[in-house]
């Protein structure tokens, strides 16, 4: 690549809102960022999300503005479809990383992201941006607010049958595209890599995968988003509209069978932000959500929670044992309801897994010389959790968002906060 | 590419495959709309995977939604006369 640069202020690891944040900030103090994603898009969770709480805003109206300002910032460079390989600490403000960019097969700069391609291409799978509930395209748009807006060949389920690149209006289609891994200067580094979701599935007493009328939280928020991949809320199992549904939360938090003994922060209030939206959405349906304990413990979040039990949504204070399911697709949950100390079971039509979120540990492999080090549930280590949370255990190298630990979008907006006034405080002492 | 690359029995498969249930779910809607059961029912297709299928179909146009039942349960889907 012709004019390619090489050397940059700092590296931010990870495109989800805390990556953006922290770019932003160092790009405004005129520093030179490098973004990397691994996914196609950036714009992390937050950009695949109905709503968010207490506000009900629209999760896609207040991110692409950023998401936007991120891709569109003279001093911030994005690799998409990329991950660091290795990141070597050569001295004070000196790190050396090796970044592996995968071909998209698609030539950034030609492709209008006019999704011609997609009608053409005889290949469907399924569909990760939609969280498997429908198909895509070998040949894809990631999302219709991804960033860039441009499509990418799934060459793992390719046929090669040259259909995309006969339709594509721009001649876009590129096949000679090659991995290409180089090896790029950085004064300082960002870890921005967010978290996990739980996957129910090691969980089989709730029977996620085998009973098709359970989703998960990420699946219902698809479901409840405007580019949703059904025509309204349904099951998958049948096609049906619920009506009756119903909510666990702490799927795989809180739990330390699962290996995973922290509250996540953040379900009790998705669950019920959730739970809105469904009774807005499905005025006739009930919305049950079984909890340990409801944590409400930020602005509004109280008021929020007030709200869902005066629009109808019933609390049942309870642990779900285990779940079964009847011939019509029907699920019988049976649960120890704690208020009564009694074992109980209910039916309903579909219930929602309120998946806790995890650690993205694999970060930790990419650092060569110095290891960074993590705490005891393997989120990056805050050396100096109250006076200086961005600070890790290597100089030069800071931690934002969920890396640190479970937290939800303002928490993680703060957090990139402090990672940039560290990170640029770093800086400074070159100039 | 092709020189390079082979395409594995598995992505042939899934081809064959998803070209079985179009036109199965197809061949199903030509004699009018259907809820998802119904279209199960017509094509001996497990339930769930009628639904994945008719969802995917939807996406690209080869069918659309309908009218929804008299209990407000189950959408009908029809062909997409545009093509």
């Amino acid at each position: 690549m012709e004019n390619e640069v090489l050397s940059y202020d700092a590296l931010v690891i990870g495109g989800g809102i805390a990556g953006e944040e922290t770019a932003l900030n160092l790009a405004k103090m005129d520093y030179k960022v490098l973004l990397v994603e691994k996914e196609l898009s950036i714009g992390g969770k937050m950009i695949l999300l109905s709503k968010v709480f207490p506000t009900l805003d629209c999760a896609a109206c207040i991110t692409t503005p950023k998401v936007s300002e991120t891709a569109r910032h003279p001093n911030i460079t994005i690799f998409t479809g990329s991950e660091v390989k290795g990141v070597e600490k050569k001295g004070e403000r000196n790190f050396e990383a090796r970044i592996l960019r995968q071909p998209r097969y698609v030539k950034e700069d030609a492709c209008t992201g006019c999704q011609e391609c997609e009608p053409v291409c005889p290949v469907v799978v399924k569909d990760q941006y939609q969280f498997n509930l429908v198909g895509r395209k070998a040949v894809f748009v990631p999302f219709s607010i991804a960033n860039p807006r441009i499509a990418a060949i799934d060459i793992e389920n390719c046929s090669l049958c040259g259909a995309c690149e006969r339709a594509c209006p721009a001649d876009a289609i590129d096949f000679s595209q090659e991995p290409e891994e180089k090896t790029y200067q950085f004064k300082s580094v960002v870890v921005a890599t967010g978290y996990k979701l739980f996957d129910p599935i090691k969980m089989p007493r709730y029977g996620y995968g085998r009973y098709k009328n359970i989703i998960t939280s990420m699946q219902m928020e698809r479901e409840l988003a405007p580019t949703r991949p059904f025509n309204t809320i349904l099951r998958p199992g049948d096609g049906k509209m619920p009506d009756n549904l119903a909510y666990v939360l702490c799927t795989g938090s809180r739990d330390h069978t699962v290996g995973n003994p922290i509250c996540s922060q953040v379900c009790c209030m998705y669950s019920i932000k959730q739970a809105q939206l469904l009774m807005g959405a499905l005025p006739m349906a009930d919305v049950t959500i079984y909890y340990l304990h409801i944590r409400s413990f930020g602005k509004g979040f109280n008021e929020f929670y007030e709200t869902a039990k005066g629009m109808g949504v019933e609390f049942v204070k309870g642990k779900i044992g285990k779940i079964s399911e009847k011939e019509n697709g029907n699920l019988v949950l049976r649960y120890d309801d704690i208020e009564t100390g009694q074992v109980k079971e209910v039916e309903h039509d579909m219930v929602v897994l309120s998946v806790g979120i995890l650690a993205n540990d694999e970060i930790g492999q990419v650092f060569k010389t110095q290891k960074l080090e993590f705490d005891d549930y393997r989120y990056v280590k805050q050396i100096d959790e109250l006076k200086r949370p961005a600070m890790t255990n290597i100089d030069g190298v800071f931690v934002a968002g969920a890396a640190s630990g479970p937290m939800d979008i303002p928490d993680s907006i703060l957090s990139a906060g402090s990672a940039s006034s560290e990170a640029a405080s770093y800086l400074a002492l070159t100039e | 590419m092709k020189e390079k690359r082979t395409v594995s029995e598995e992505v042939k498969a899934n081809i064959k495959h998803y070209n079985k249930m179009k036109k199965l779910i197809k061949d199903a809607l030509k004699e009018g709309p259907k809820t998802i059961p119904e279209i199960a029912k017509a094509t001996e297709l497990p339930a769930h995977e009628a639904t994945y299928y008719v969802m995917s179909m939807r996406k690209y146009g080869d069918v659309v939604t309908g009218e929804i039942d008299d209990m407000d349960e189950y959408f009908y889907y029809h062909l997409n006369q545009k093509n």
